[in-house]
């Protein structure tokens, strides 16, 4: 701010001081200027191609390739002691008899099976479903718990021995005795998913609360906000971040606990479809239903990753949620 | 007429029950009639803060009483507008929105808080900046908008805890000289402005208040008769704002150095 843009109150300032100025380049003298017009504009192309960035992709390309060829070439079948040079002989890889092994196009022909198998997609709403209740439940109440007990100390003081101990719990473990209580169908491996899932997002969600700026706590109880206005403006969008991060973690988990669960016990399922594919030696299907449980996972991610973006649109896009970088 | 500010009596002793209690504030009296523009300058860790969480009801008064229009202040009001040193923005809501929070928190329906938030972002020069996040602001743009956002709700009272101090010397001088001209306009608001800046405290106050160091006790209580309105950048190279200052800063060494 130049100080003569103002009127002064009283004409105190002498204008002949002994103080000099050397130099002034404001004024005129436009050849000196810098030339914007000289900077190009990078073209539209030459963005994309940068963003791309071919050689990661060559590289990529490369090593699946390389990935694919040796699983359908049987060589990583073939056993081996990659210490026998130092006079070690135990045999890491151990050699695989051909009715155990599996190979990339066995799978490919499984996925073009199921394709218009009604019986197969019957399987896979089961297990969709009994993955999305069991996300949504616990990470519901997780959310909650966390929520509350981030924000009311004392209650997370009666709580934490509880909760350390129910998290100390080997899920897993509760799996039979879920099945006994729930039954065979759906519902036990909602639970189960559930009670792994709700930890999950729990436990970052309640240290997430605390690490909520104090400060923005201070202006919106000083500007007479009630519990619920805090919990909206200032603590819920304060750990939006750690809550995606957990959600990405718990969507993956929900899919891995009811594929446990149907292992144990069950009538439906891709995970009980599985089970009865490797004890009979159907390699490729397995390996097939593997890759579609994979990409169930993936399609989850990035339903969470588009949300996260949405919500976190305020931050770096370094920060934001990325699925998978390309 | 009764007082916007009247501290009778007020001590304050922080982690009470055998916790190594503090005292922080140590019977202290202040009395300001409304529209009048204190600032409190004294060592850090002087209870200058303290004294503003009292005003803003989030802690009461050890002992003594705090009240606000001759009422006990019992918690947070409306009416009070208090800005922390940090601005304090919520990094998820944009400029606009950060300052509509206040009006959002009272109810204040969509439409009049974005007219209201307008006005303000006009008022400070915040144009062409309603849609950008903190994070996207410079410090000062910052400090401009935590501004506008303790200023939304037109409170009568404005509790200010060092607003500037974290800010440039230049850009301190434009904010400050906008700051005194919304105060200059807004007619009967009372200001609280805590700084260590006693330059700042004598060019914006009509009575500088000085704290020891602690216990906070009040050490001096001086009104400055300069004429208003105040135009900043240039009273700081008048002589009757250097006497002023040069008057206060004896009373304050003895409690820094």
């Amino acid at each position: 701010m130049k100080s003569s843009d103002t009127a002064s109150p009283e004409p105190s300032n002498d204008e002949t001081d002994n103080s000099q100025i050397y130099s002034s380049q404001s004024e005129g003298s436009e050849s000196e200027r810098f030339d914007m017009s000289k900077i190009i504009e990078t073209p539209r192309w030459k963005r994309i191609l940068k963003a791309v960035d071919l050689p990661i992709q060559f590289v990529r390309i490369g090593l699946f390739v390389l990935i694919i060829w040796a699983w359908e070439s049987r060589w990583i079948f073939k056993g081996g002691s990659p210490f026998s040079f130092l006079g070690w002989d135990y045999q890491v890889f151990p050699e695989i008899i051909p009715l155990f092994q599996g190979v990339p196009s066995e799978a490919w022909d499984f996925l073009l099976d199921i394709w218009d198998d009604s019986l197969f997609w019957g399987d896979f709403w089961v297990t969709l479903q009994e993955a999305i209740y069991g996300f949504v439940i616990g990470s519901t109440l997780g959310f909650t718990v966390g929520l509350l007990l981030g924000s009311f100390r004392r209650a997370a003081k009666v709580m934490s021995p509880f909760l350390i101990f129910a998290n100390a719990v080997p899920k897993i473990a509760l799996a039979p005795i879920l099945i006994l209580w729930y039954g065979v169908d759906i519902a036990s491996k909602v639970a189960l998913a559930t009670i792994i899932v709700f930890f999950i997002v729990q436990i970052p969600v309640q240290a997430a609360v605390a690490g909520v700026d104090p400060d923005l706590d201070v202006v919106a109880t000083s500007m007479g906000a009630t519990q619920f206005q805090k919990f909206r403006f200032v603590v819920i969008p304060g750990i939006l971040g750690p809550l995606f991060g957990s959600l990405r973690l718990s969507s993956i988990y929900s899919i891995l606990a009811v594929v446990l669960g149907e292992f144990i016990v069950s009538k439906r399922g891709l995970g009980q479809r599985l089970l009865y594919e490797t004890n009979n030696f159907g390699m490729g299907k397995a390996i097939g239903l593997i890759t579609i449980l994979a990409g169930l996972a993936l399609v989850f991610n990035a339903i969470i990753g588009m949300m996260e973006r949405r919500f976190l649109r305020w931050q770096d896009t370094e920060a934001r949620g990325k699925v998978v970088s390309l | 007429m009764t007082n916007a500010v009247d501290i009778e009596n007020v001590s304050l002793v922080f982690g009470g029950e055998g916790n190594n209690p503090v005292l922080a504030v140590d019977t202290i009296d202040i009395a300001i009639p409304k529209g009048q523009f204190v600032a409190i300058v004294g060592p850090s860790g002087c209870g200058k803060t303290t004294v503003l969480n009292m005003l803003a009801g989030l802690i009461p008064p050890t002992a003594g009483s705090v009240k606000r229009n001759g009422e006990e202040v019992d918690g947070p009001s409306r009416d009070v507008g208090y800005m922390l040193a940090r601005s304090a923005l919520s990094p998820w809501r944009t400029a606009i929105r950060n300052i509509e929070m206040g009006l959002q928190i009272h109810g204040v329906d969509k439409v009049t808080r974005r007219e209201r938030a307008h006005e303000l972002i006009s008022l400070l020069h915040l144009d062409g900046f309603e849609s950008s996040y903190p994070s996207q602001l410079s410090q000062g743009m910052r400090q401009r908008v935590a501004i506008a956002r303790t200023l939304a709700i037109d409170p009568d009272l404005w509790l200010m805890d060092e607003p500037f101090g974290a800010l440039d010397a230049q850009t301190r001088l434009t904010v400050q000289g906008e700051f005194i001209n919304l105060w200059e306009r807004s007619g009967e608001s009372s200001v609280i402005f805590v700084t260590h800046d006693l330059e700042e405290a004598v060019l914006l106050a009509d009575r500088v208040i000085v704290m020891t160091a602690r216990p906070g006790r009040i050490k001096s209580d001086t009104i400055i008769d300069l004429p208003r309105p105040r135009v900043i950048d240039e009273l700081r190279f008048d002589d009757k704002f250097k006497e002023a200052e040069h008057r206060i800063w004896k009373e304050l060494r003895d409690e820094i150095i």
